[in-house]
């Protein structure tokens, strides 16, 4: 036992640079009393490693402790996602105004966002559901927490409250999923709970309950709707390096969770008159139809709701939940086409996010206000930003030459190759909505002159840089985006299945 | 009707008259205390299913922990002379109405699905050796994770109730 | 142990009903918090319910991390409830449903 414990902490290295840097982090915090220089140095350092370490991995195929945690290529791709969104959050944390603000100590803050996400590379290798629901619940305190980090702010600590008691609602409903399950299979581990189900004789309708009770965990964390009530609150009060992260690396990992517990757990393995990469779900249980029905209602309420936004941040958080409507409708179709899809949106989601994200972090850093209105006339005074932000936000609408577009037409094609048509029409449905309201913001950034002219916005060089990180990829990926399909294309293998 | 069944309707009636005294009552001190009798009928009710270790943890935790941590939220946050501590409306209706719905369905899931498992013929045992034993070998990743878990809270916790100066 | 397994199943589902209730229906923070350790106090019941009557330990060990969690959400969460008082006692004390001193 004790030598197959320290074979398998050699595939844990990753996990294990993150717990030993939120260790170092506290240590620090406490000696360092004054500064949080130093931690947020030591947390970039350990995010740095843990990237590199993370990179070391590709190719594997394991499961370690005991079946806790899969280490295979879908779980790498996700660990990468999580740890570059990370390390983009430090650096957009260090030149936050909002966070910065003279007697705020930072220490916590940078020792926490280790916590979190180690928590999320753990949601994305979880293999049992004991483990999924301890990941889950590690990456959803450390947010609750973090969300509420600038206190003062009466909204602030209010979106928190409401971020736990919607957290601890759905988890209490997965739990009770995930107790039915244990009761109708008599197991916690994934692998044994799929082989139950293969031997047929297990109550469909139980089976069907315990399903969508623990979708809600799940349907929480990728903020879908029936279950998205917390996310535009959160996003609104939370500090906007945390509303960034959450939106992009806290759904990575909820759909890492999701997809490897419907693909492991209720997929059918036997049936093998199947094309090439398709999987098929048990006869009488065809929970797809749930996931097709949250999809259209998750995209359409995300955008009809986005219209009537006025505050930016608000914008984005329903903007967010869209995108996580159509990332689902590459779950619904059922095959590894669809899920190299969901991978691919997730790279270019991941630069155009942040990126919009970015920038009106660093318009409200000069400004102080994260209005619509005040967007006015902004593009003659900040030339740069404002094209950067109009780049980023045709991306999410999903237009060449971005990278969206390529996103998109992956996830559409996906449909349309599974016949799943309508799916595919209420999709671009979606996006054209979508389209309105970005206009609504390049109108009053070019079209409408301020109401008081202010003098032009001066940005410093590194911020230049950073925007300049996150513009690149996003029109890059939107002209050459051959190797980011091909590592997607290699990175649909889910331990424990075909 | 044996001793046993007596002692499970006894802990099953408190557990349940208790739940709706904390749901329906207006006042959150007694809200409070009958979570206390709430906490107390489901650890009797661990005991009657042989799980000796988590019927002391239930108390321990939940009573000695969650419980008084409860109360002290209350207190902090409340005219704590004033014993008359309302809570606002309760939509009484609905809210049984929902009760009704909820229970209604799941019970009878589970009565059609596990209606004639037969209960196992085993004698009394402990089960704080298996327990232990599982929590350092299959679940030793768990087990470890979990002290993150709660060093998180705990300095979480301390941050955010800290008053900032 | 002559008490079938769906009498214990049906009382952890009136329980975690109550609870499901309360959360949804309840206006006061501290209260919500109340009913959602009722509905973790069901689902443990329910699962060491089916670890006793399957004579399997893994649905214990379940347990025991879901009450160390719940101690642990507990806590995060009656300190976030503590901030959010002090913020609106200067604020708006109406909006939240709690007296003031």
């Amino acid at each position: 036992m004790a030598e197959q414990i320290l074979q398998d902490l050699q595939l844990f290295y990753p996990e294990l640079a993150l717990t030993a840097t939120f260790l170092v982090a506290i240590l620090a915090d406490l000696i360092f009393r004054r500064t949080s220089v130093v931690v947020s140095g030591i947390v970039m350092i350990g995010f740095v490693v843990t990237a590199v370490l993370v990179l070391g991995q590709s190719d594997l195929h394991a499961s370690i402790f005991s079946n806790m945690i899969a280490v295979d290529p879908f779980a790498h791709f996700f660990k990468l996602v999580i740890i570059i969104s990370a390390i983009l959050i430090v650096v957009f944390s260090l030149g936050s105004a909002e966070l910065n603000s003279p007697n705020r100590k930072l220490g916590e803050y940078y020792a926490l966002l280790a916590a979190l996400t180690l928590g999320m590379m753990l949601m994305a290798g979880a293999s049992n559901l004991l483990m999924m629901y301890l990941a889950i619940e590690l990456s959803s305190i450390s947010s609750y927490i973090l969300s509420g980090y600038t206190k003062e702010a009466p909204d602030s600590s209010e979106a928190s409250l409401k971020y736990v008691i919607y957290g601890a609602l759905s988890s209490g409903l997965m739990l009770y999923g995930i107790s039915i399950i244990y009761g109708l299979t008599g197991s916690l581990d994934i692998y044994t709970i799929n082989q139950v189900l293969a031997e047929g004789d297990i109550s469909g309708v139980a089976l069907l309950i315990a399903g969508v009770l623990t979708l809600a965990g799940f349907g929480y964390k990728i903020s879908a709707v029936p279950f998205h009530f917390w996310t535009p609150d959160v996003y609104e009060g939370a500090p906007i390096t945390i509303t960034a992260f959450l939106s992009v690396a806290s759904k990575a990992g909820g759909f890492a969770l999701m997809i490897r517990f419907f693909k492991v757990t209720f997929i059918d393995s036997s049936v093998v008159t199947l094309p090439e990469g398709a999987w098929a779900t048990f006869e009488g249980f065809e929970w797809y139809h749930i996931i097709a029905a949250m999809s259209v209602l998750t995209m359409t309420l995300g955008n009809l709701v986005a219209i009537w936004q006025n505050n930016l941040k608000r914008l984005l958080a329903y903007s967010s939940i869209a995108h996580a409507g159509y990332m689902l409708m590459g779950v619904v179709v059922l095959n590894n086409q669809g899920l190299a899809a969901i991978l691919i949106y997730f790279v270019v989601y991941l630069f155009m996010n942040l990126g919009a994200f970015y920038v009106v972090m660093l318009v409200a850093n000069k400004t102080g206000s994260e209005d619509i209105e005040d967007y006015k006339g902004l593009g003659a005074r900040a030339p740069f930003i404002t094209v950067a932000l109009a780049v980023f936000f045709i991306s999410l609408t999903g237009l060449p030459p971005t990278a969206g577009f390529i996103g998109k037409l992956y996830l559409f094609a996906a449909l349309l190759n599974s016949g799943w048509v309508w799916l595919a029409v209420v999709g671009a449905l979606n996006s054209v909505i979508s389209l309105y309201y970005y206009v609504r913001v390049f109108r009053n950034m070019y079209l409408r002159p301020a109401d008081q002219p202010g003098p032009p916005l001066v940005f410093g060089k590194l911020q230049t840089a950073i925007v300049l990180v996150l513009l690149i990829p996003t029109i890059l990926l939107g002209l050459y985006f051959t190797p980011l399909v091909q590592l997607a294309q290699a990175s649909v293998k889910i331990f424990g299945t075909p | 009707m044996e001793l046993f069944d007596v002692v499970f309707y006894v802990f099953a009636f408190i557990t349940v008259v208790s739940a709706f005294i904390v749901v329906f009552s207006r006042n959150i001190i007694y809200a409070a205390f009958s979570l206390l009798f709430t906490f107390f009928g489901v650890a009797g009710l661990y005991v009657l299913l042989n799980a000796d270790f988590l019927a002391v943890t239930q108390i321990l935790i939940y009573v000695g922990g969650i419980l008084v941590l409860l109360l002290f939220g209350v207190m902090l946050t409340s005219n704590v002379i004033n014993v008359d501590i309302k809570t606002g409306t309760i939509q009484t209706v609905p809210a049984l109405v929902l009760v009704a719905i909820v229970a209604g369905s799941l019970s009878g899931l589970f009565y059609s699905t596990w209606k004639d498992v037969s209960a196992p013929e085993t004698s009394v045992v402990t089960t704080t050796p298996a327990l232990g034993k599982m929590l350092m070998t299959t679940y030793l990743l768990p087990f470890e994770i979990a002290s993150v878990v709660l060093l998180v809270a705990l300095i979480g916790a301390t941050f955010i109730a800290r008053r900032s100066t | 142990m002559s008490i079938p397994l769906h009498y214990y199943l049906g009382l952890s589902a009136v329980l975690f009903a109550i609870g499901v209730a309360g959360v949804l229906t309840r206006r006061n923070a501290i209260v919500v918090f109340m009913c959602i350790e009722l509905m973790l106090n069901s689902v443990n019941l329910t699962l060491i319910a089916f670890a006793s009557f399957m004579g399997d330990i893994s649905g214990h060990v379940l347990v025991f991390f879901v009450m160390a969690v719940a101690a642990a959400e507990a806590t995060v969460g009656l300190a976030i409830v503590i901030a959010l008082f002090r913020n609106r006692q200067t604020v708006n004390i109406d909006e939240i449903n709690i007296l003031k001193w």
